[in-house]
């Protein structure tokens, strides 16, 4: 429903979840491609593989971090778990993204990237980055209703990640080992990216220690931030009515 | 009129509610809304809110419905019982049809998709807004908004009806149908708590009411007596 009127809003509707993530590629396709002349090999292929999933995350985690304070209309009059609004954003995030990934399969398949059976790697993979996603995105909606400067952090937080994670560079070719190491193991954007490079492009089963490692982590956050929303909801109704 | 139970279907023990406010002129940076509130409301009874604006009505029926917990204090709801608030405007996907809206709301009170469903249609034909039924609720005055989300709650079933100035709005044709709709709901077992300043309309649909005023209960009793007090207040204010 909120999908429907999304769309209907803009001239060019639906064609934008496509539209949008591509312009972002095509900026940075032009800069490091066209000026810097990266020699990163495929560099399109590489760039899309990275740069879409993380756009993925921004925009879910950016957007539902202010929902619950969006809805505090809907909030003041009825008593909903408050979970329900960052939910409905990474809902919304889902669908418009399996569109993305459609699109990303396309030009892999263009460019002689043929699926293989390791291509199955991409369901685990998916499902932790989108426990990551819903993690992320509970302890966002929560703190900003605290604070809503936290919001400031946020997209700061976000530009972080884009410069750090590799996405227009490659971990692995740092020319230091233990930094690409150090990398993957405290960066979980980074160690996620590179586990879709390594699938689509390079035919490699991702390493699953790490895998399983995020999904404690985050599963752990998940657990913690739903157990807050849920204990403080009240709380936040009332942060959200009188902010 | 059905019998009211001896047992409170919702009690209110000495509830206050402030919040941190930024505002340098309020006293210690709190605002106190409500002051140590005590109040019984029984099954099938129709309770009357009155008070000045900003004295704590619409606050009072949030703590009421669950949406906000008091700062200190007690409220007990009966066990299983559901209530739901009614106000004008507030809580509407602006982008989207009144139909979806109303899907929404039915569903966001409790109900199935297929209940919110079959709702729909009488909600339409009861609200009398017709092909703007379809339309975005963004395009809609707010005589048509309180059309719609008053329709929506008094179709949908709650236990607690909480319904805050909705019938202020609204032309008098509808004003007149939807006092009448409340008329039959109150006659059923439905328990109201209606908030308003228009008097008269306090005065023909509640037989109890408490006047609230800058966060305390000034009076409880009888509709005639409490409304009587106030009316003498406000001439002297």
């Amino acid at each position: 429903m909120a999908l429907q009127s999304e769309a209907s809003r803009y001239y060019f509707g639906y064609f934008w979840w496509i539209l949008e993530p591509l312009l972002f590629v095509a900026v940075f396709y032009l800069v490091f491609s066209v000026f810097l002349k990266t020699r990163q090999e495929d560099f399109l292929v590489f760039l899309m593989c990275g740069k879409l999933p993380f756009i993925w995350f921004s925009k879910s985690v950016s957007q539902a971090s202010g929902s619950i304070m969006a809805n505090a209309g809907l909030i003041g009059r009825i008593d909903i778990p408050k979970t329900m609004f960052p939910m409905a954003i990474i809902q919304e995030g889902l669908y418009k993204q399996s569109m993305v990934f459609l699109l990303l399969f396309g030009v892999l398949f263009v460019y002689g990237y043929t699926p293989s059976l390791l291509w199955l790697w991409l369901i685990p993979i998916m499902a932790v980055y989108y426990l990551m996603i819903v993690a992320c995105s509970f302890a966002g909606a929560f703190l900003v209703c605290f604070m809503r400067d936290f919001t400031m952090f946020i997209s700061l937080g976000m530009m972080f990640l884009m410069f750090t994670s590799g996405i227009f560079w490659d971990v692995r070719e740092i020319g230091s080992p233990a930094m690409t190491d150090a990398i993957l193991t405290y960066n979980p954007m980074a160690f996620i990216l590179d586990a879709f490079r390594q699938v689509l492009m390079y035919n490699v089963t991702p390493n699953l220690l790490g895998l399983s490692l995020n999904v404690v982590a985050f599963g752990l956050l998940l657990a913690c931030m739903i157990f807050l929303i849920r204990k403080n909801s009240q709380l936040l109704a009332l942060k959200s009515l009188t902010a | 009129m059905s019998d009211i139970s001896k047992n409170p279907i919702l009690k209110l023990e000495d509830v206050s509610l402030s919040y941190r406010s930024n505002n340098p002129d309020v006293t210690d940076g709190t605002h106190q809304v409500l002051d140590s509130i005590s109040l019984d409301l029984y099954e099938g009874e129709t309770l009357g809110v009155i008070g000045s604006n900003g004295c704590g009505k619409t606050t009072i029926l949030r703590i009421m419905a669950g949406i906000l917990a008091p700062s200190s204090g007690n409220v007990t709801r009966r066990r299983g019982t559901s209530a739901a608030l009614l106000s004008i405007g507030l809580g509407f996907k602006p982008n989207a049809s009144g139909r979806s809206n109303a899907m929404l709301a039915a569903m966001l009170q409790g109900a199935t998709k297929g209940q919110a469903e079959s709702y729909l249609e009488e909600i339409k034909e009861f609200s009398e807004l017709g092909i703007a039924f379809e339309e975005p609720v963004k395009t809609y005055s707010s005589g048509m908004m309180s059309r719609l989300g008053f329709t929506t709650a008094l179709k949908t079933h709650v236990d607690i009806l909480l319904i805050d100035e909705v019938l202020s709005v609204g032309d008098a044709h509808f004003k007149q149908k939807a006092e009448k709709a409340i008329k039959e709901r109150i006659s059923g077992s439905q328990t109201v708590v209606f908030v308003s300043h228009v008097s008269s309309q306090v005065q023909e649909l509640c037989e109890r009411v408490i006047w609230l005023n800058q966060g305390i209960v000034a009076e409880d009793g009888g509709a005639s007596e409490v409304l009587h007090t106030y009316a003498k207040h406000i001439r002297i204010a």
